[in-house]
């Protein structure tokens, strides 16, 4: 299995949506709706998840009479773990953002240079 | 437009009338000297009859294209259409990701949003990334416009006269190398001997032009830049379908096997009719061993096409046995014609068919000969695949 390097932001979202309800089975048209990404983006990102083991496959044959057999994805075991390895980067970069923000709201305010200028 | 079984006959009898029109105007512009008015007529004529064979060829393979998929496909909106022509350009392995999108597209209700829907997956489609990645394609690319800029000028210094084939031979043959690469099929060779066959055919035929053009050097003429990009593609293309496992031409041994073996005995029958002529027997003696070779070879040609239909009770196997007899034919007829044709006017001045000319004819009509049976053989071969598939038993009625 191949871990992903650097997953684009999209690719996290996916990934996170699928984590959501770990054991539920979803489409791929499910997760654009759900995520607001072109079906262009997000059936590459499904493929090279699937390709890396991250995501398990199958295929939905209870459709209505006449349509075809639906794919439908889900997490695999390794898929689950960086799925809780991307949640925890991500709620740790939100909590420093935070701080980040909290500390620059603290610190002495830089008088602006304009307002200064106009009170003059 | 309603895109009806009718629809496309129509569609495909015009494209047929246009292209043979245009081939014939194109043929009767550049001739030098132009035709007289009787010749001109004897043109038009031949080519109304190439038209006719090949707008019957093109509605058989519609009629059983349209009994098979083509009706599903016109019975689809032009989103799902479009996506489903762009997933059947798809790799192999990444069909299942092609059916995923289409399968999904039939979920997406409101027309503007399927729209959107089978454009952003056609447009996923057409920047897959390559199977080998972009360094090796960089690398294949560089590798190819190296070859082509090279081969001009090095064949050219080697070959006079041939510069034009190699750099047209050398670019088609990179093409094939660069889709490779782009889009690569599963590597199969299920039909090892005739793809070995047809490409040594192709070699052949490379092999004999040089040698041809090395020993009567003054027959360069007879090899202008227009013909000599028509040999290149022709033998290209022969060597592509034959290696590149393609997948309309399937994995069917049966039709591989015997196609190349018909090809190999045409090309056979014709080099034996013509050591016959050349031979110090009577002109009846002769005649009694000749005149059998002609029809032998016309019936070993469309034999593949007729017997795979029948055994494989299947129109497609047939045409698969069809193609697979013209590119084994084409190579191995042409590599027979120009060493005979060197032979014979060194025995008596003469060319293959008897008339006397100056030696380069043959490499002209050696020419003439690939274009007839890619242009007469062909669209032939499948007329008597689909006539084959006419007489395959009813099947049983449902209960």
């Amino acid at each position: 299995m191949t871990r992903l390097r650097r997953p684009s932001a999209q690719t996290v979202a996916v990934v996170l949506a699928l984590a959501d309800t770990p054991a539920a089975w979803r489409y791929g048209y499910q997760l654009c709706q759900q995520l607001d990404i072109k079906p262009g983006t997000m059936y590459p990102i499904l493929m090279r998840l699937a390709d890396q083991g991250l995501l398990e496959t199958g295929w939905d044959d209870a459709v209505p009479a006449g349509r075809p057999p639906r794919h439908l994805y889900r997490l695999t075991g390794s898929g689950r773990a960086l799925a809780t390895e991307l949640a925890a980067a991500q709620s740790a970069a939100q909590s420093a953002a935070q701080s980040a923000i909290q500390s620059a709201a603290a610190a002495p305010r830089r008088t602006d240079p304009k307002v200064r200028w106009q009170g003059a | 437009m309603r895109w009806t079984q009718r629809a496309f006959q129509t569609i495909a009898t015009w494209v047929a009338a246009l292209v043979c029109a245009l081939l014939f105007v194109v043929a009767l512009v550049t001739a030098d000297p132009l035709p007289g008015p009787g010749e001109a007529v004897d043109a038009a004529a031949r080519m109304a009859i190439l038209a006719l064979v090949w707008i019957s060829a093109a509605r058989i393979v519609l009629q059983h294209w349209w009994s098979g998929s083509g009706s599903r496909l016109s019975a689809m909106d032009p989103p799902a259409r479009l996506l489903t022509a762009a997933v059947a350009a798809l790799p192999e392995r990444r069909r299942e990701w092609g059916m995923a999108m289409t399968a999904e597209l039939a979920e997406v209700p409101d027309r503007s949003t399927r729209w959107r829907f089978a454009i952003s997956a056609v447009r996923a489609t057409l920047w897959l990334p390559p199977a080998g990645g972009w360094p090796l394609l960089t690398l294949v690319a560089a590798a190819v416009v190296a070859s082509v800029v090279v081969a001009g000028p090095a064949v050219g210094a080697a070959v006079p006269g041939l510069a034009v084939f190699a750099v047209a031979f050398t670019g088609l043959v990179g093409a094939m190398a660069l889709r490779a690469v782009v889009r690569p099929r599963r590597l199969r060779l299920p039909v090892l001997a005739p793809s070995v066959l047809v490409a040594l055919g192709v070699a052949a035929s490379i092999a004999v032009t040089v040698i041809f053009l090395r020993s009567e050097p003054t027959t360069v003429e007879y090899l202008p830049p227009a013909d000599a990009v028509f040999l290149a593609a022709v033998l290209a293309a022969c060597l592509g379908a034959a290696v590149t496992a393609q997948r309309w031409l399937g994995t069917n041994r049966r039709a591989a096997h015997l196609g190349a073996g018909a090809g190999a005995a045409f090309a056979a029958c014709f080099l034996l009719e013509i050591r016959i002529d050349t031979t110090d027997l009577t002109d009846t003696v002769k005649g009694l061993f000749t005149l059998p070779l002609v029809p032998l070879a016309i019936v070993l040609f469309f034999l593949p096409a007729v017997v795979t239909t029948m055994i494989d009770r299947s129109f497609r196997s047939g045409v698969q046995a069809a193609v697979w007899t013209v590119i084994a034919t084409v190579p191995l007829t042409y590599t027979v014609w120009l060493p005979e044709g060197l032979r014979r006017h060194a025995i008596d001045g003469t060319l293959l068919d008897g008339a006397a000319g100056p030696v380069g004819t043959n490499l002209a009509d050696a020419r003439w000969a690939l274009a007839a049976i890619l242009l007469v053989g062909l669209p032939l071969a499948v007329i008597v695949a689909g006539l084959a598939a006419t007489t395959r038993p009813a099947a049983a009625p449902a209960r």
